[in-house]
């Protein structure tokens, strides 16, 4: 049947990857993760790759942007240096004060990381070494915090996940610092990365989890990450992303995050780069009195082609969700926001509003919004609200009346729009290092 | 000095002409008022001199200095010295005042052939010019003029006019929208500005204004003309009159 189904080159890809990566991948002869990978793999295979006749995936085909299947990136990452890491950052972030845990080529890497400092409050732990000798809490938790288990970009990182990172908050402790995941793409051939990460926030805890999304070299790469994470009850979390990966290679990365009671959760992404990038965020409010603000800011030029698609379920009552995106759209980029709300039957008292807004700064350029509420209770607050346009000529006129020339105003008005996602960062050095980056994309000499 | 030469404009996009034939002489040193009816073409001549796109010039010039400005752009005419003062003062979210000013002002000057202004030095400028204005230093950090009143626009006005040092200055209903004592604080900052080098022309639909910024001549425009011309005096006779006798003498 399988062998029906998957049609492309790059659907037939995959499965070829993983029939010759099983015996390698961690946890080959443990048994429950090979019923998992199993499992994943059968959701892809009798799908194949999503295409436009899937609702979630209409804007986004895989079947026609997946040209092929890279093979899966080696075992053991070429050698790179910590200053490898920090050219890969980018001067603002490399000085960025955090406890850095670094992944190559989805592999997790202890000598690059500095976790000094973290003592018994946080608990890292390999994820390969943790699937070939899983814990209890390993099993209860992976693949568990927010199922989505017909998303087949899910599926196949379950199936060919190679490594990654789990991070315990302990219960009441307040990082110093933010947890700075970096993800770096250093691969010397054209190779596919599959990450799975999984984290912790115990209760009460208080924690900033960043993950930037590099690379170090100029050869593309399909990148396939996962980061589960569960927040405790009352705890606060500020999740964080920077996609800034270069413009040939290909970029899925997925949220999947369940709320207890009385949680605070802000998230941030930040996209810059890739040619072809998915952002998914699957939230699920799971404790009742939670909160969920949700922010992005999209850069797009050339062909480049992002999708941001979220869900975000109110499985209970009295919590509130926001979600706010703000794309900059130039020559043939595309950009869509798909934002799904669902308020289950009980989830009284749900408040949930969305926004996405689009500056598009060419005839060409492509706006694509989907809001999507899906209401089962009756005592509700939801909105949503979509705009796309053009750069204002009468804030043109006032600014260069004002002796600003037009290119100036021009970028004035551009880093204005995105700056008011931007302004959402909490985290001032965050904030500062991207404000940087959308003016130097504003110069024209970013991704 | 602003020579004004038999000025037709109509709506780039239409046929309807909005001026039609004006002639002025704007001598440096001297504040002039144009006044006249809703309708009457005063707005579009404070946009014409600033530059604005939506209208085209089919005949006649306007000198600055000798210098024809029909085809400067905006900004080039800011460098030049032209500042309009907006009826309407645009609301720009996400773009600090204070990094507007500074951009504005730098801009400015990089045309003018001057230095850019050091942080403290641009700092204290603003800080001295605003208090003058009794603009508080909190509206300064906020995003330009998003929430401000009226008062507080036109206020935000007066301010980029100063900072911006410009050699002509088109203030276009600068009255509007303000109560008495917004009124006084908005003239006192336009007369301070009033000097031997510098040019004003003031546009208000009220004699009101002219009590606090008196001028040395008023011009009235009716239907895209300049009909009637004279001293100060000119504007109470029309306080007292109205508009109509010029409506039917134009019709």
């Amino acid at each position: 049947m399988a062998v029906e189904i998957l049609k492309t080159k790059a659907e037939q890809g995959f499965a070829d990857q993983l029939k010759a990566s099983v015996p390698v991948l961690p946890g080959a002869d443990v048994p429950w993760v090979k019923t998992l990978r199993e499992a994943a793999w059968e959701t892809y295979a009798s799908t194949g790759l999503p295409h436009r006749r899937v609702e979630e995936w209409k804007y986004t085909d895989l079947r026609t942007l997946l040209k092929d299947a890279y093979p899966p990136a080696p075992t053991l990452a070429e050698a790179l240096k910590a200053g490898d890491v920090d050219t890969a950052l980018g001067k603002g972030l490399a000085d960025f004060d955090c406890h850095r845990l670094v992944i190559v080529n989805g592999h997790y890497r202890p000598e690059l990381s500095d976790v000094s400092g973290l003592d018994s409050k946080v608990e890292i732990q390999s994820m390969s070494d943790a699937l070939a000798a899983p814990t209890d809490w390993l099993r209860e938790t992976l693949g568990q915090v927010n199922r989505e288990e017909s998303d087949t970009v899910v599926a196949l990182n379950t199936a060919l996940m190679s490594g990654g990172v789990i991070v315990r908050v302990a219960d009441g402790a307040v990082l110093d610092k933010p947890l700075h995941l970096v993800h770096v793409a250093a691969a010397k051939d054209p190779a596919s990365l599959a990450t799975r990460n999984l984290v912790s926030i115990g209760d009460g805890a208080k924690a900033t989890l960043f993950e930037s999304y590099v690379s170090n070299s100029d050869t593309p790469v399909q990148r396939n990450s996962v980061t589960e994470l569960v927040a405790g009850d009352a705890s606060e979390v500020h999740h964080i992303k920077l996609q800034n990966e270069i413009t040939q290679s290909a970029h899925f990365t997925t949220w999947m995050t369940r709320l207890g009671a009385g949680v605070t959760y802000r998230a941030f992404q930040f996209s810059i780069g890739a040619a072809l990038a998915r952002n998914q965020l699957f939230i699920r409010f799971a404790g009742e009195g939670s909160v969920s603000h949700v922010s992005s800011a999209v850069l797009g030029r050339g062909s480049q082609h992002n999708d941001t698609t979220m869900v975000i379920d109110h499985a209970v009552p009295e919590c509130e969700s926001r979600e706010f995106c703000k794309l900059v759209l130039d020559d043939d980029a595309r950009g869509i926001i798909q934002c799904k709300v669902n308020v289950h039957r009980d989830a009284q008292k749900s408040d949930g509003h969305q926004m996405a807004q689009a500056l598009l700064l060419s005839e060409t350029a492509e706006f694509d919004s989907k809001p999507e509420l899906e209401i089962f209770a009756d005592d509700v607050v939801c909105g949503h609200g979509s705009t796309s346009g053009q750069v204002d000529e009468e804030l043109m006129f006032y600014l260069r009346a004002r002796g600003i020339p037009e290119p100036q105003a021009r970028a004035l008005l551009i880093a204005a729009f995105i700056g008011e996602a931007l302004e959402k960062i909490e985290q001032e050095s965050l904030r500062e290092n991207f404000l940087e980056l959308a003016s130097v994309w504003l110069r024209g000499e970013g991704a | 000095m602003l020579e004004i030469k038999n000025l037709h404009v109509k709506i780039a996009e239409d046929d309807a002409e909005i001026l039609n034939g004006i002639d002025l002489i704007l001598p440096k040193g001297e504040v002039h008022a144009i006044m006249g009816p809703n309708g009457s073409g005063k707005s579009t001549l404070a946009y014409v001199l600033a530059g604005k796109d939506d209208y085209e010039i089919t005949e006649g010039s306007i000198l600055w200095n000798g210098e024809d400005i029909t085809e400067m752009d905006p900004d080039e005419r800011a460098a030049a010295g032209v500042f309009l003062a907006f009826q309407y003062p645009i609301e720009i979210p996400g773009v600090a005042t204070m990094t507007f000013l500074r951009t504005a002002m730098n801009a400015v000057r990089k045309a003018r052939g001057e230095d850019e202004l050091s942080t403290p030095d641009f700092m204290r400028i603003v800080k001295e010019k605003a208090k003058e204005l009794g603009i508080a230093d909190d509206k300064l950090k906020r995003p330009l003029n998003v929430g401000f009143s009226g008062g507080e626009k036109k206020r935000q006005e007066i301010l980029q006019m100063s900072l911006l040092e410009p050699s002509l200055c088109v203030l276009d209903e600068t009255d509007s929208g303000l109560d008495i004592d917004a009124l006084k604080i908005v003239a006192d900052g336009v007369n301070k500005l009033r000097g031997s080098d510098r040019a004003m022309l003031v546009i208000t639909h009220y004699q009101r204004l002219l009590n606090y910024i008196v001028p040395d001549k008023v011009h009235v425009l009716s239907h895209g003309r300049i009909v009637r011309s004279g001293g100060k005096e000119l504007a109470l006779e029309l306080e007292e009159s109205g508009y109509a006798e010029f409506d039917e003498a134009a019709a």
